[in-house]
């Protein structure tokens, strides 16, 4: 039995020459996936642990959907059994798990996307279970980008990604998939354009994530809008969390400009929140709410975020460096309730810097006794604070001796950009600039994608049918007007249309 | 005597509250001046300099009392000997005259109902020349006792019994007049911009014209509108000078002198304009120049600008600081002028260098109190971005940056393609939402209920992962 099951599971070789056009290898790929899940469960386990056991024979590369097939079965019974030790990380299950997730067949698992999903549960149960959550960060990580390398549809897994994350602090781990942006959200794609066309199924070399992973496709549990929300707070946080405040303020936007019928929620409301105190370490001021927001729904949050809007307001009051400081006082409660002491206190560190920084817009050298009397700290102090700044690239200057012992040591400032430690050669500015061009044609083809998949939502189809009815009907008419074959009933949809 | 004014309770209160106190004597002398005007701008001024000036203080107040005295305007009669009271109390134009206020009083009730009386009859008969009529001498009446709302209000109800052009004009005319007393200058903008529709051409136009573009200017600086207050000024007509009286106002007495006109413009000018602009619409304006003579100061002061002697020319205009505090309608602006002079004056000082001392500014540029020091004054001007400029404190020297437009042209490249890319991918992002058919609506659970579902789902995928595992 067990080398029929063999044979059974053997039976795809993703490589057979007969496989090598793209429509066969669809057809195929969802036959055997078909197949092998009508197989009942007890043979998957039958033979496991002896040495022709089906897990050493199969090559998770290679023959990835069976393997997930059988791996997946054999963890559920594990569970079920209560037979932990083979789970427990470096035991022969979560090895094995743990390879196949960094080598599995990123083509294959287009088709098995509920196994892949399932097995990225399972290890996240498992190292949930034994207490050690972090080991299951890297896998999953690889898993995601080995299946997608731009991560860019989101999925239920994006969700459980960043929450692990979240929960174990470990933010770098999580920035290689947050850099990537969410280009696509699973669609519900009609199977008339999904099956049996040439160019766009699943495994096509051109096909783009957001094409093979789908409503239908089992990648994803059900998304709904709390979810990817959820995903871009959580994200902006482990962004602050590694200090890439600019990184966070665009993730943080992308929550305020969520459609929305005139009210806001209270993850908009945690996210603008959050948005005031950045936009002030980034642009040191926040008015430019993005401007495809909900109006009505900003109003609301901002009515509900006060406070925060006083503190920024403070903060940019360069001159006034106490009302900062006794604003942050007042609202220590609401600060640390709302989880954002820490923010409020970089926000205060910031606000020192700004000052300084503001000065080389007015100054080209300034004693440092002189900022240390406006400041009011003392001179050696401020120095080390100065020498830090220049050292961590905030100021475009240097701190010098002068000769002249009454005034000490003196900031100068450096009046041309392309001189001082924070200068960029041309070439450096090019480079950035051509990296910017690689970018934009990226996201210019993610925009003609989402194009694509709206042109063949059933709502778009519809629309253009309607459309087109609407058109040859005014042509009709004016060329003949008792030759118009509709009646009533479709008169009625042309003026729905007319709504849209 | 001064001293006496300096320090009587009146001007004491007067600094508590913030206004503008000249302890010292202005350039002009008070009979010359006031006698150019007449009207109720006499009485006005005449209150502005006593409550402004210690050392006019009490010529100005008496003066005043004298003239208030002849007049229907009882309550400014108190209001003046009140506040010379607290000046010189021994002064005996400065007794309250109860008796004769009384007196004053009921003779005034008396005209009034008269004239309320005479208007109802006129109503009754249904003449609409009568009606205007009658409404017009109520105007005036209401002006002479200074109740300048009701005597707008009077005016207002001549227009629908207004029956020729003229009458017209001349009923906004008397508006623009009243709300010139009242300082509500918008309402004085748009009353001339009625004079401004309704004028015909020909001979009423070029009379017209004249007290038009005066009240225009004033208005404009009334509102602090410096650059269109010296457009109107200096385009005014000198026909001004000797035009007659329109809706029975002389205009040049009784509002405005062309002295005025010359100040007013000139200053609004040197405070709006940059040299080429002074120099052909100003110093070359034909029609200006009949006004700047009356006033050659001012001239000198717009050519030094113009041939960059900045600090001369802020010398001229600081001599006579004094005297346009104590104008009533300058007085509120003078220090916003003088300012925008002297700070265009730096920088067009600091345009040909590339480095200069602080000291040499500081020599050039004498300060003003404003500020303590010179540095004080470039920094502020620096940070609000007049001057394009940096100050080296160790050597003590104001450097004009260098530019590097090439680098400049390439960073702003870059900024801006971000922020594009930025801003489409939110819109993507919306899109991708709105496709997916997400929004955030209504009914689905208030904020209490959404904002805690975040910990809460966290916590139920703690709680629900031991159970599922079997492991409790």
């Amino acid at each position: 039995m067990a080398a029929e099951l063999l044979t059974i599971l053997l039976g795809f070789q993703p490589d057979a020459p007969e496989l090598q056009q793209r429509r066969e290898y669809d057809k195929a790929a969802r036959e055997f996936v078909l197949h092998i899940s009508n197989i009942s469960n007890n043979h998957y386990l039958k033979g496991a642990g002896a040495a022709e056991d089906v897990l050493n024979v199969l090559d998770p590369t290679a023959n990835s959907i069976a393997y997930a097939v059988t791996l997946r079965v054999r963890i559920a019974s594990a569970i079920d059994r209560k037979n932990h030790e083979q789970l427990r990380p470096g035991n022969s299950l979560w090895n094995k798990l743990v390879l196949f997730l960094e080598s599995f067949d990123p083509v294959q698992m287009r088709y098995a996307g509920s196994e892949w999903r399932k097995l990225i549960e399972y290890i996240e149960q498992i190292a949930r279970a034994m207490g050690t959550p972090a080991l299951a960060i890297a896998p999953i990580r690889s898993a995601m980008i080995r299946l997608d390398p731009t991560t860019g549809t989101f999925t239920s897994v994006h969700l459980r990604f960043i929450q692990l994350c979240m929960e174990t602090r470990s933010y770098a781990a999580a920035v290689p998939i947050l850099d990537d942006y969410i280009h696509s959200l699973p669609s519900a794609i009609p199977p008339a354009a999904r099956d049996n066309l040439e160019y766009s199924v699943a495994c096509a070399d051109t096909a783009t994530s957001g094409e093979f992973i789908h409503t239908k496709s089992g990648h994803s549990e059900k998304v709904a809008l709390v979810d990817v929300i959820e995903y871009y707070v959580l994200g902006a946080m482990a962004y602050l969390g590694v200090r890439q405040f600019k990184h966070a303020h665009e993730l943080l936007e992308h929550v305020l400009i969520i459609p929305a019928a005139g009210v806001a929620n209270g993850l908009m409301l945690e996210a603008y929140k959050k948005w005031v105190l950045v936009s002030c370490l980034v642009n040191k001021s926040y008015n430019s709410i993005p401007r495809t927001a909900n109006g009505q729904a900003v109003k609301q949050i901002r009515a509900a975020a006060k406070a925060y809007e006083a503190l920024a307001d403070a903060f940019s009051q360069l001159n006034n460096l106490p009302k900062l400081r006794a604003q942050v006082a007042a609202g220590t409660d609401i600060w640390i309730e709302d989880g954002n002491a820490g923010l409020v206190d970089e926000l205060v560190e910031h606000q020192h810097r700004s000052y300084v920084s503001r000065l080389s817009r007015t100054f080209s050298a300034i004693p440092v006794s002189n900022i240390a009397s406006n400041v009011g700290s003392s001179v050696d102090e401020l120095t080390t604070f100065l020498e830090a700044l220049i050292r961590d690239g905030f100021l475009n200057a240097r701190l010098e001796r002068n000769d002249k012992p009454e005034v000490g040591a003196v900031l100068r400032f450096y009046l041309d950009p392309t001189q001082g430690p924070l200068a960029k050669t041309e070439k450096q500015q090019q480079q950035a600039l051509f990296e910017q061009t690689e970018r934009t044609n990226t996201l210019a083809g993610q925009v003609k994608d989402a194009d694509y998949r709206l042109s063949i939502s059933k709502e778009y189809v519809e629309y253009v049918k309607r459309q087109a009815k609407k058109a040859s009907g005014q042509g009709g008419n004016a060329a003949d007007p008792m030759d118009a074959p509709w009646d009533d009933a479709e008169i009625e949809e042309d003026i729905m249309g007319d709504l849209r | 005597m001064a001293s006496d004014a300096a320090d009587s309770p009146f001007f004491q209160k007067q600094r508590q509250e913030d206004a503008i106190v000249v302890t010292d004597p202005p350039k002009f002398d008070l009979e010359p001046y006031i006698s150019n005007y007449e009207g109720y701008t006499r009485l006005d001024r005449l209150h502005h300099i006593g409550s402004h000036s210690t050392y006019l203080a009490a010529d100005a107040y008496r003066a005043a009392i004298a003239e208030a005295r002849q007049g229907q305007n009882v309550q400014l009669l108190l209001t003046l000997q009140e506040e010379f009271a607290q000046i010189a109390p021994g002064d005996p134009a400065a007794n309250i005259d109860t008796a004769w206020a009384e007196e004053k009083t009921r003779k005034v009730r008396a005209e009034l109902d008269k004239l309320e009386h005479e208007l109802k009859s006129y109503k009754n008969n249904l003449i609409k020349e009568s009606i205007r009529m009658g409404n017009e001498d109520l105007g005036h009446f209401f002006c002479a006792c200074g109740d300048w709302s009701a005597a707008h209000k009077a005016y207002m109800r001549m227009r629908e019994h207004c029956t020729s052009n003229k009458h017209l004009a001349d009923m906004t005319l008397r508006l623009v007049y009243t709300t010139i007393a009242q300082k509500m200058w918008l309402g004085v903008q748009s009353h001339l911009a009625k004079v401004d529709g309704a004028q015909r051409k020909g001979d009423e136009k070029t009379k017209r014209e004249p007290i038009v573009s005066a009240c225009t200017g004033l208005a404009h600086l009334g509102n602090g509108d410096f650059r269109d207050a010296a457009m109107a000024f200096i385009y005014t007509s000198p026909a001004f000078l000797t035009v007659e009286p329109a809706a029975g106002i002389t205009w040049q007495k009784e509002v405005l002198t062309g002295n005025d006109i010359a100040v007013y413009g000139g200053l609004c000018a040197l405070a709006s304009m940059d040299r080429t602009e002074l120099q052909v619409q100003v110093l070359g304006n034909n029609d200006f120049r009949n006004f700047l003579e009356l006033e050659p100061h001012i001239r000198r002061a717009i050519n030094l600008f113009c041939n960059s002697k900045y600090s001369a020319c802020l010398e001229v205009l600081e001599g006579y600081r004094n005297d346009y505090l104590l104008d009533v309608y300058l007085s509120n602006h003078v220090a916003s002028i003088y300012g925008r002079i002297r700070t265009k004056s730096i920088v067009q000082y600091f345009i040909p260098f590339s480095c200069v001392t602080l000291d040499e500014m500081a020599t050039k540029f004498q300060l003003t109190g404003e500020f303590a020091t010179i540095e004080d004054e470039l920094e502020t001007m620096i940070n609000n971005g007049t001057l394009d400029a940096r100050i080296d404190l160790v050597d003590r020297l104001l450097i004009s940056p260098p530019t590097n437009p090439r680098y400049t042209v390439h960073a702003d490249a870059l900024s801006m393609a971000e922020r594009y890319d930025h801003t489409l991918r939110l819109r993507l992002t919306r899109l991708n939402m709105l496709a997916a058919g997400f929004e955030i609506k209504q009914d689905k659970g208030g904020f209490r209920e959404s904002t805690s579902s975040l910990s809460e789902s966290i916590g139920a995928s703690f709680r629900g992962m031991g159970q599922r595992m079997g492991f409790n």
